[in-house]
């Protein structure tokens, strides 16, 4: 039960950011849908439930948030690559410097709470 | 894995997506489907809940990705013209063959109304080649002209055609300059 809680709460919290998260992975380096999550995963967020990615990208690619196009990957079939747009990254610098400040701003909140849950 | 993707095209078509994005939208989830399934990572765990309910999970991409046609959208808008040209071409040989046949002669077409019985004096007196009989009954025949019938009716139907056309071209939104 707690368990489930929390990851709820993890999923909420990382579909708010997951545009940019979206946005900073593939700024790194092109990449395909599967291969973002693969970046997220090795980050720590594997938590991207609910195959929310695919809406997320869908909707930076309308919004002209991402460039893309087609190319063959590692010996499977063709893949369409994302990118970011210069529109892209000027919404990840301003996104990161939100998100900073809203970071920071709950840190304030929660960084002095000492009360700890013991983990199983 | 490939009910799945089934699923979602099923969805993409209900939707109206057009084919080409609900190809490559379907390519695209399928050839990352089965990277995660050769990874060992299970359709659950790569989408979450969304594996449960492809038509959701479906509906969503596509919204968001602004390729599900809205009502009244240009894309709509443009089966109509196809009805308005079908109706409009009607009342135009309508109105045609109403004109021809007026224009060669005498009206060959009548509807004809009998009536048996007393005659009314006003409707005797506009058929002066039955001429009334005191104490006899009399069988009247008023003869009306199809041909000016279809020809009002014609004239109405383009009428109704050219407010058609004008609504539907102020329902269109102007084409974007290129």
């Amino acid at each position: 039960m707690r368990r489930m809680v929390t990851e709820g709460r993890r999923s909420q919290m990382l579909r708010g950011v997951l545009d940019l998260c979206l946005l900073a992975v593939m700024d790194e380096g092109p990449a395909y849908g599967y291969e973002m999550t693969q970046r997220l995963r090795d980050r720590g967020l594997a938590i991207v439930a609910d195959g929310s990615i695919y809406p997320s990208l869908g909707r930076l690619e309308r919004d002209g948030l991402v460039e893309t196009y087609r190319a063959a990957s590692n010996g499977g079939p063709p893949r369409k690559y994302y990118r970011p747009s210069t529109a892209g990254q000027l919404a990840l610098a301003l996104g990161v410097s939100e998100w900073r400040a809203a970071r920071d701003a709950i840190d304030a909140v929660l960084g002095p709470v000492t009360v700890e849950v013991a983990h199983e | 894995m490939s009910d799945f993707v089934d699923h979602c095209r099923q969805e993409w078509k209900r939707l109206g997506v057009p084919d080409p994005l609900a190809d490559e939208m379907a390519a695209d989830l399928a050839s990352d489907l089965g990277e995660a399934e050769g990874e060992g990572v299970s359709p659950e765990q790569f989408l979450g809940s969304s594996a449960f309910d492809p038509r959701s999970f479906a509906a969503s991409w596509a919204t968001e990705r602004g390729v599900v046609p809205v009502p009244g959208s240009p894309g709509r808008a443009r089966h109509r013209p196809l009805a308005l040209v079908a109706f409009t071409g009607l009342a135009a040989v309508a109105l045609t063959v109403a004109a021809l046949l007026l224009l060669t002669g005498e009206p060959r077409l009548t509807l004809v109304t009998s009536r048996s019985g007393p005659p009314h004096a006003p409707a005797l007196s506009a058929i002066p080649s039955l001429p009334p009989g005191p104490g006899h009954r009399v069988q009247a025949s008023a003869a009306t002209p199809v041909e000016w019938i279809l020809l009002f009716l014609a004239i109405a139907a383009l009428c109704f055609a050219g407010w058609l056309w004008s609504s539907w071209r102020r329902s269109v939104p102007p084409t974007a300059p290129a």
